[in-house]
C-alpha cells in the first residue's frame, strides 16, 4: 500500500510518462530521442507529472481584506484596489532551471477560489470541510488508497491535504481560513445576489425545471464570466507598465469632472481611469516581488551559472515591471506575466494568447538579425512556455470544471491565417512553435491553424507532421469561414474586413473578434494583433437537443424524474412537421428562459466584479474611458447559445420522420414504449457504464429488437445520404437565425455556438433512450458534427459530404473530431496527403476538422469498445479491413508497431 | 448466379486511401480472382458472388432468428459465448437467397460484396474527386478487377471522359485481349508478381506464371504511355529469398523496368477466414523481419532498380 510519489499518478491513470493525448511507454520514448523536450523543459516538465493541482487561499484573504475595508468606495476603484493588495501579496516562487517565471500561486500547479464569485459551494460544503480539516492524520494510508482517478487532480483528501472543488488540495490548516474567506461573501457574491434578481424573471421556475432536468447544464455569469476569448499583449508590449500608468494619469487629468457629452457614463471615466492606476501599481509590485525573490535565491546559490541564471531573471523582471521589452525573451517574461494577471483577476478558462507567433515575430526578427538569440534558444524558451501554461489550472465549481472543461483550461495558440493587407501570416517562429509542440507535448497550449489557401505548404506539412504525435493538436479551423461570421457578426459594430483578418480562435474553438494596433520596437512599425472582443461562450451554455426532443416526445415531462419542464404542449404529433413545431416552441422557451436569468447574473458581475486589467489590454477601453462592463471594448456582441448532442437530435429526427410517418413500420406510442423502456437493456447506471458497447439485454423475449433494429437501421448523419443530411441542413438554418432573435445584457444579437466540450457525457448520462436506437444514459456525440460512434460507415469523404450540407459561417463554429488509424497517415506521404483531406474538408466551407492518429490509447479503447470505433480501418497497400473486427493478438501486434513506430 | 452484365460485385469502396496510387484515392475492391494465394488477405474477394459473412464481434445472442430462416439448415445454435451460432459451410457456400442476413438485427451477418451498377459507382467518384487533392484518382483493386472486364471497361471509359485518374491493380493473370481492352483507359497500373519460379507460383497462388510474365512483357512492349510498377508480396517461406529477388531483378532488369514495390506479408485478413467459416494457412504467421526485406531491397538497388518497402513510396 505505500506509496511514492510516482506511483501516486501511476495508480491513478495518468503515469509519468503519459503525453497529451495519449500514453508513450518509456521504451517509445527513449527512441524517439530527436523529439523529447530540451533537459530544462523536461525537468519542469516531468515536475508537473508529480506535482498535485494545489489551492492557495493567499489572493481571496487579501482582496476580501482590502475590499471589505473600502465599503462605499466607488465599485470599480474599490475592486481595482482589492486587486491590487491581493497582487502585491502573492508569495513568490522560482524554481531551478526555469527561465521563464511567475504563475498563479506560489504553488507549482494550481489555482484559488473567488468567493466574490461563488461561495455557495463552500459553504454547502462547510461542515464536511471542517471535519476532514479537524481530522487527525493517523489514518493517512486508507485514504491514500482510496485517491481515484484523474492524474495530478485531488479528487479525495488525504494526509494533510483536504480535497476541494474535486480537483484541488488544500493544506489542512488553511481550510478554516477558505471559509472564513467565503462566509464574508455569502449574499454578496455573484452567485447569490443575482440569484436573487434572477426570481424575479417571470419564467424563473421553468429555468430551475430546465437546469434540474439537465436540459441545460450551468450558469454563465458566476462560473466562469470571462474567457473564451483571445488575449491582447499590445499595450505592455508598446508602452510598458510605467508607460501605462503615466497615460492612465494623464486621462485622469483630461477627464475629471467633464461627462463630454455623454451624460450616462462620461463621469465614470474618471474612477476608470483611477481603477487603471491602481491594478497597474499592484501588478508591477507583484512583479517587483519575483524580482526580489530571484536576487534572494542567486544570494545563495554557489552553482555558478544557476545563480547567473537568476540574476538573469531578476533583471528581466526589473525590466518588465517598468518598461517595454526589447529582446525575445523579455518579450516572453512580458506575455507570460499579462497572461497569468488577466487569469488571476477573474474565474477564466480558455484565455486565448491568440496568434502569438505573429506577435512576438519582431522581437524574433530584430534579435535574430543581430545575433543576439539562435533558434536553438527560441526552442528552449517555447518549450518552457508550454510547460507554463500546462500547470495553469482553472478554479470553478467541480461540475464545470470537470463536466464540461474535463480540467482542460483551453490557451488555445492560434497560426496562420492572413496578414492586415490578406497575404499569409505565417512565418518562422510560428514553425518553431510547432516543433516546439512537437518536442514537448504537453496539453497546454494546444494549437490551431486558420488555414487558408494562402499559407505556404511547408508550413502547412510541418502542421501536419504535428498532427502525427498524437497529440490531436493543431486543430484545423476554416479562416475565410471564420472571416466571413466575424464579418457578419460584428459588422453593425464597425468590423471591416481588413479588422476580420485578425481574426483567432478563443478557448477551445471560439471565433474571436480582434484588431491590427502597431507596435514600434528599434524605430520600425509591425502590425500586431490581439483581441479586442468580449468574452464568448458565455450567454446561454450548452442546451441539450436530444433532452428536449425527450420532453417533446413525451408532453413536457422529464422521463428521468417524472417532473414537468415545460408546459404540456398536449398536441397528438401527428406529423413530422408537428414534431418540429413543437420542439422549436420548447427550445425558444428554453433560450428566453435562459437568456434572461443569465443576462442578470452577468449584469451583477459587471456592476461589482468588472474586469479592469483585462479591460485596460483591450482596445478601446484606454482610450474611452470605459471598461467591459461599459462597453469599453470595440466588440461586444459576444454573447452565445450553445446546444450539445446535435448529431443525435438529428439522427432521432430521421428515425421519427422514416419509422413512423414514411414507413408507418411502428407507431409513435410504440416507438415511446420501446424508448421507456430502453429497448429491453438495463439502464447505463444499473450497468455501471456509459459506454455504448457495455450495456447490458435485460429483457430476453426480444420483443423491443425490431424497432430497436429499424431505429438503428433508420438513415444516420455522416453517409451521404440526403435524407439524414437534409434534416441537419433545416436544423441548422432554423438554430442558427434563431439566435439572433435574443439580446445580450449589452444589447447585441446572439449566435450559436456548436461544441460540446465535455458536456455530451453527462447530458446523455440524463437522457433516456433515443429514437436514433442510443441507450438510455450512454454518452452523445461528441462535437457538433462527429458522426455518432459507428454510424458513419462510408468512410470520410460521406462524413464531410454529410457534414457541408449548411453553411458553417453561420454559426460561431462546428466542430469535426476525425479518427484516423495510424495507418492512414504513414510518411511524408502520409502527410501530403492528410494534408489534401483537411484542405478538401475546408474548400467545402467545413469549419474545423482535427484528428485523432498514433494513440495507441485509442487503438486500446478501441479494443474494449468495438461498437465506438465501427468505421475505423487499418490501412495497408491492397487490404481492406475494419481496425475492429481484427482479432485482438494480431490488434496488439499493430499497437506495438505503432508505439514503435510513434512519431 | 446469373450474370450481371451491367453490374460489378464489389467487396468495399475504400475513401482516402493512401498506399495504392499516387496522392489520395478512391480504393474500389472488385469480387472474384484467378489465382489462390494461400496468403490472401482478401479471402471474401476470391469468388465472383457473394458469400455469408458471420462475425460473431457483433452477435448479440438473440433468440437466434437466423436458424428458422436458414431455407438449407445450415445454421445452428453452438453454446458458446463467443460463436454463438455455426454455419455448415458446405450447405451455406451454395445459397443465393441470404434470407439469413434480413433478420439479423445486430448485423452480425453480411454477405461478402455488394453489386453495384456503373452509375452507383460513379456517383461516389463524382462526389469523392473533390477531396483527391492533387494526383489523386481512384484504384481498381479486388480480388482480380479484371475477372469483371466488362463492368470494369464500363467504368474505365467513364472516368476517363470525365477526367478521372485511374488506377487498376492487377495479377496480370488475365486473358491477353482483356489487358488490350482496358489499357488505354489506365495511368497507372499495379502488377503483383508472386514467384519467378513457375512451379512455385503453382504452389503458392494454384496457376503457374508463364501468362502473367508474358502479359508483363507485352505491356512493357506497347507504347502504352503510362507507369506500370511491379508489386510483389513477400511472403515468409515462400518467395523471401535472394534467389527469387535476383531473378525478378533479372527479369526486370530484361525488360526494362526499374522500380519494384515490395510489400511485406501481413496477416490482418485472419479474421475475415474466420468470418467465412475457412481455415487460413498462415493464420500462425510471424511478420517478415526487417532485415529480410533490407537484404531483398540490396539484390533490386544493386541491380539500379529503385525498391520500395511496403508504404513507403515516392508517390
Amino acid at each position: 500500500m505505500a506509496r511514492t510519489l510516482t506511483q501516486i499518478p501511476e495508480q491513478s491513470g495518468t503515469p509519468i510518462h503519459s503525453q497529451a493525448g495519449g500514453r508513450a511507454s518509456e521504451k517509445a520514448v527513449d527512441r524517439e530521442v530527436k523529439k523529447e523536450p530540451c533537459p530544462r523543459a523536461k525537468k519542469l516538465r516531468d515536475l508537473y507529472f508529480q506535482t498535485f493541482s494545489s489551492a492557495s487561499n493567499e489572493f481571496p484573504y487579501w482582496y476580501t481584506r482590502r475590499y471589505n475595508q473600502l465599503e462605499g468606495e466607488i465599485p470599480v476603484v474599490r475592486r481595482a484596489a482589492a486587486l491590487k493588495e491581493a497582487f502585491s501579496h502573492l508569495t513568490p516562487t522560482i524554481l531551478p532551471g526555469e527561465l521563464l517565471v511567475m504563475g498563479k500561486t506560489h504553488h507549482y500547479r494550481g489555482s484559488f477560489p473567488m468567493p466574490w464569485l461563488s461561495e455557495g459551494y463552500y459553504m454547502a460544503k462547510e461542515d464536511e470541510l471542517y471535519k476532514v480539516a479537524l481530522a487527525k492524520g493517523s489514518s493517512t494510508v486508507d485514504e491514500l488508497s482510496q485517491f481515484g482517478n484523474g492524474g495530478g487532480n485531488v479528487t479525495q483528501s488525504f494526509g494533510n491535504v483536504v480535497s476541494i472543488a474535486g480537483k484541488f488540495g488544500m493544506r489542512r490548516e488553511e481550510i478554516p481560513a477558505l471559509l472564513r474567506t467565503a462566509r464574508e461573501w455569502v449574499g454578496k457574491s455573484v452567485d447569490d445576489l443575482g440569484h436573487k434578481y434572477e426570481q424575479m424573471v417571470p419564467a424563473y421556475p421553468m429555468k430551475e425545471a430546465v437546469m434540474r432536468a439537465i436540459v441545460c447544464m450551468f450558469d454563465s455569469g458566476f462560473t466562469l464570466p470571462q474567457g473564451r476569448e483571445v488575449i491582447n499583449y499590445y499595450y505592455p508590449l508598446e508602452y510598458g507598465f510605467d508607460g501605462l500608468i503615466h497615460m492612465a494619469r494623464e486621462k485622469k487629468a483630461e477627464v475629471a469632472g467633464r461627462a463630454d457629452g455623454d451624460g450616462w457614463a462620461g463621469m465614470n471615466r474618471l474612477y476608470n481611469y483611477e481603477a487603471v492606476v491602481l491594478i497597474l501599481e499592484g501588478i508591477q509590485s507583484w512583479i517587483l516581488n519575483y524580482a526580489k525573490e530571484a536576487r534572494r535565491l542567486a544570494d545563495f546559490e554557489t552553482e555558478p551559472q544557476q545563480q547567473r541564471e537568476y540574476r538573469d531573471i531578476a533583471q528581466r523582471l526589473d525590466s518588465v515591471a517598468h518598461s517595454k521589452p526589447t529582446t525575445f525573451p523579455e518579450a516572453m517574461q512580458m506575455i507570460w506575466t499579462v497572461h497569468v494577471a488577466v487569469l488571476n483577476e477573474d474565474a477564466i478558462s480558455g484565455l486565448s494568447p491568440g496568434r502569438v507567433g505573429q506577435v512576438l515575430y519582431p522581437y524574433y526578427e530584430q534579435d535574430k538579425a543581430a545575433g543576439r538569440i539562435t533558434d536553438d534558444e527560441v526552442l528552449e524558451w517555447l518549450q518552457l512556455q508550454r510547460v507554463k501554461f500546462t500547470c495553469i489550472d482553472c478554479f470553478a465549481s467541480m461540475g464545470v470544471v470537470g463536466g464540461v472543461l474535463s480540467g482542460n483550461t483551453f490557451n488555445n495558440l492560434s497560426l496562420g491565417g492572413l496578414t492586415k493587407d490578406g497575404r499569409s501570416a505565417a512565418n518562422d517562429l510560428e514553425k518553431l512553435i510547432i516543433e516546439a509542440a512537437i518536442r514537448c507535448t504537453s496539453t497546454q497550449p494546444t494549437l490551431t491553424v486558420l488555414y487558408d489557401d494562402k499559407l505556404p505548404e511547408d508550413f502547412l506539412l510541418k502542421a501536419t507532421e504535428c498532427n502525427k504525435t498524437g497529440t490531436g493538436y493543431p486543430a484545423w479551423v476554416n479562416n475565410r469561414g471564420a472571416i466571413d461570421f466575424i464579418l457578419n457578426q460584428y459588422g453593425p459594430e464597425g468590423m471591416t474586413v481588413e479588422e476580420a483578418r485578425a481574426v483567432a480562435i478563443g478557448g477551445c474553438l471560439e471565433t474571436s473578434p480582434c484588431s491590427w494596433l502597431p507596435l514600434h520596437l528599434n524605430a520600425q512599425e509591425y502590425w500586431i494583433l490581439g483581441g479586442s472582443g468580449q468574452p464568448t461562450s458565455v450567454g446561454v451554455h450548452f442546451i441539450s437537443l436530444p433532452k428536449v426532443l425527450e420532453l417533446v416526445l413525451f408532453d413536457g415531462v422529464d422521463q428521468r424524474t417524472g417532473q414537468g419542464v415545460y408546459p404540456p404542449h398536449g398536441k397528438k404529433l401527428e406529423s413530422y412537421e408537428e414534431i418540429v413545431a413543437v420542439f422549436q416552441h420548447y427550445f425558444r422557451l428554453t433560450v428566453d428562459c435562459l437568456t434572461t436569468t443569465n443576462n442578470i447574473q452577468h449584469d451583477v458581475w459587471r456592476k461589482q466584479n468588472m474586469a479592469v486589467f483585462n479591460s485596460l489590454l483591450k482596445p478601446d477601453c484606454l482610450l474611452k474611458g470605459h471598461l467591459i462592463n461599459e462597453l469599453g471594448y470595440r466588440y461586444n456582441g459576444t454573447y452565445n447559445v450553445e446546444s450539445c448532442g446535435t448529431i443525435n437530435l438529428v439522427n432521432s429526427l430521421a428515425a421519427i420522420k422514416k419509422l413512423v410517418f414514411d414507413d408507418q413500420a411502428a407507431s409513435l406510442e410504440d416507438l415511446k414504449r420501446a424508448l421507456s423502456d430502453n429497448f429491453g437493456f438495463k439502464t447505463a447506471l444499473e450497468v455501471g457504464s456509459f459506454s455504448l458497447a457495455e450495456q447490458e439485454r435485460k429483457d430476453e423475449t426480444g420483443k423491443w429488437d425490431r424497432i430497436h433494429y429499424l431505429c438503428l437501421t433508420a438513415p444516420k448523419y455522416g453517409n451521404d445520404d440526403p435524407y439524414a443530411d437534409t434534416i441537419l441542413k433545416e436544423w441548422e438554418n432554423w438554430f442558427c437565425r434563431m439566435c439572433h432573435d435574443y439580446e445580450s445584457l449589452y444589447a447585441k444579437p446572439m449566435y450559436a455556438c456548436q461544441i460540446s466540450v465535455s458536456t455530451h457525457a453527462p447530458m446523455g448520462t440524463a437522457t433516456i433512450a433515443t429514437p436514433d436506437g442510443r441507450l438510455s444514459g450512454t454518452t452523445f456525440a461528441d462535437a457538433s458534427l462527429s458522426a455518432y460512434p459507428g454510424t458513419d460507415r462510408n468512410g470520410p469523404y460521406a462524413l464531410f459530404e454529410s457534414a457541408t450540407v449548411w453553411d458553417h459561417s453561420m454559426s460561431q463554429n462546428s466542430q469535426m473530431n476525425l479518427k484516423l488509424h495510424p495507418t492512414a497517415v504513414q510518411g511524408m506521404q502520409g502527410c501530403k496527403k492528410l494534408l489534401a483531406l483537411t484542405q478538401a474538408y475546408m474548400r467545402k466551407g467545413g469549419f474545423h476538422i482535427q484528428y485523432n492518429i498514433v494513440d495507441s490509447k485509442m487503438l486500446r479503447d478501441a479494443q474494449q469498445n468495438p461498437d465506438s470505433y465501427r468505421g475505423l480501418m487499418v490501412r495497408v497497400a491492397g487490404f481492406t479491413q475494419y481496425w475492429v473486427e481484427i482479432g485482438k493478438p494480431i490488434q496488439d501486434e499493430v499497437i506495438a508497431r505503432t508505439e514503435y513506430e510513434a512519431l | 448466379m446469373h450474370a450481371h452484365d451491367s453490374k460489378g460485385l464489389i467487396f468495399d469502396i475504400q475513401g482516402h486511401s493512401i498506399h495504392d496510387g499516387p496522392g489520395t484515392r478512391t480504393l474500389v475492391f472488385l469480387s472474384g480472382c484467378p489465382l489462390r494465394c494461400n496468403w490472401c488477405s482478401n479471402p471474401e474477394g476470391l469468388w465472383l458472388r457473394q458469400r455469408l459473412m458471420y462475425k460473431p464481434l457483433y452477435c448479440k445472442n438473440c433468440s437466434a432468428r437466423c436458424v428458422p430462416r436458414c431455407a438449407k439448415g445450415a445454421a445452428r445454435v453452438v453454446e458458446s459465448a463467443s460463436r454463438p451460432i455455426i454455419f455448415d459451410r458446405t450447405q451455406c457456400d451454395g445459397c443465393d437467397s441470404m434470407d439469413c442476413i434480413e433478420v439479423c438485427y445486430a448485423r452480425a451477418l453480411q454477405p461478402s460484396g455488394k453489386w453495384y451498377t456503373v452509375d452507383d459507382l460513379m456517383r461516389v467518384f463524382t462526389r469523392d474527386r473533390c477531396y483527391w487533392g492533387s494526383g489523386g484518382g481512384i484504384t481498381l483493386t479486388g480480388g482480380e478487377p479484371l475477372l469483371q472486364q466488362e463492368f470494369v471497361l464500363r467504368v474505365l471509359e467513364r472516368c476517363h471522359d470525365t477526367g478521372i485518374a485511374t488506377c487498376v491493380e492487377t495479377s496480370a493473370c488475365v486473358p491477353r485481349t482483356v489487358l488490350q481492352t482496358v489499357l488505354p483507359y489506365i495511368q497507372w497500373l499495379f502488377v503483383d508478381l508472386k514467384h519467378m519460379e513457375s512451379a512455385k507460383h503453382q504452389d503458392g497462388t494454384g496457376s503457374g506464371n508463364e501468362l502473367i510474365l508474358d502479359n508483363i512483357r507485352w505491356i512493357r512492349g506497347t507504347n502504352w504511355p503510362g507507369r506500370m510498377v511491379v508489386r510483389m508480396p513477400v511472403v515468409p517461406g515462400f518467395n523471401d529469398t535472394v534467389a527469387n529477388a535476383e531473378a525478378t531483378a533479372g527479369f526486370l532488369v530484361d525488360i526494362g523496368l526499374s522500380e519494384i514495390n515490395l510489400l511485406p506479408f501481413h496477416r490482418l485478413g485472419t479474421t475475415k477466414y474466420e468470418q467465412l467459416g475457412m481455415a487460413y494457412e498462415y493464420a500462425e504467421q510471424a511478420a517478415l523481419s526487417q532485415s529480410c526485406l533490407e537484404r531483398l531491397a540490396v539484390v533490386y538497388r544493386d541491380r539500379a532498380i529503385t525498391c520500395y518497402l511496403g508504404a513507403d513510396t515516392p508517390f
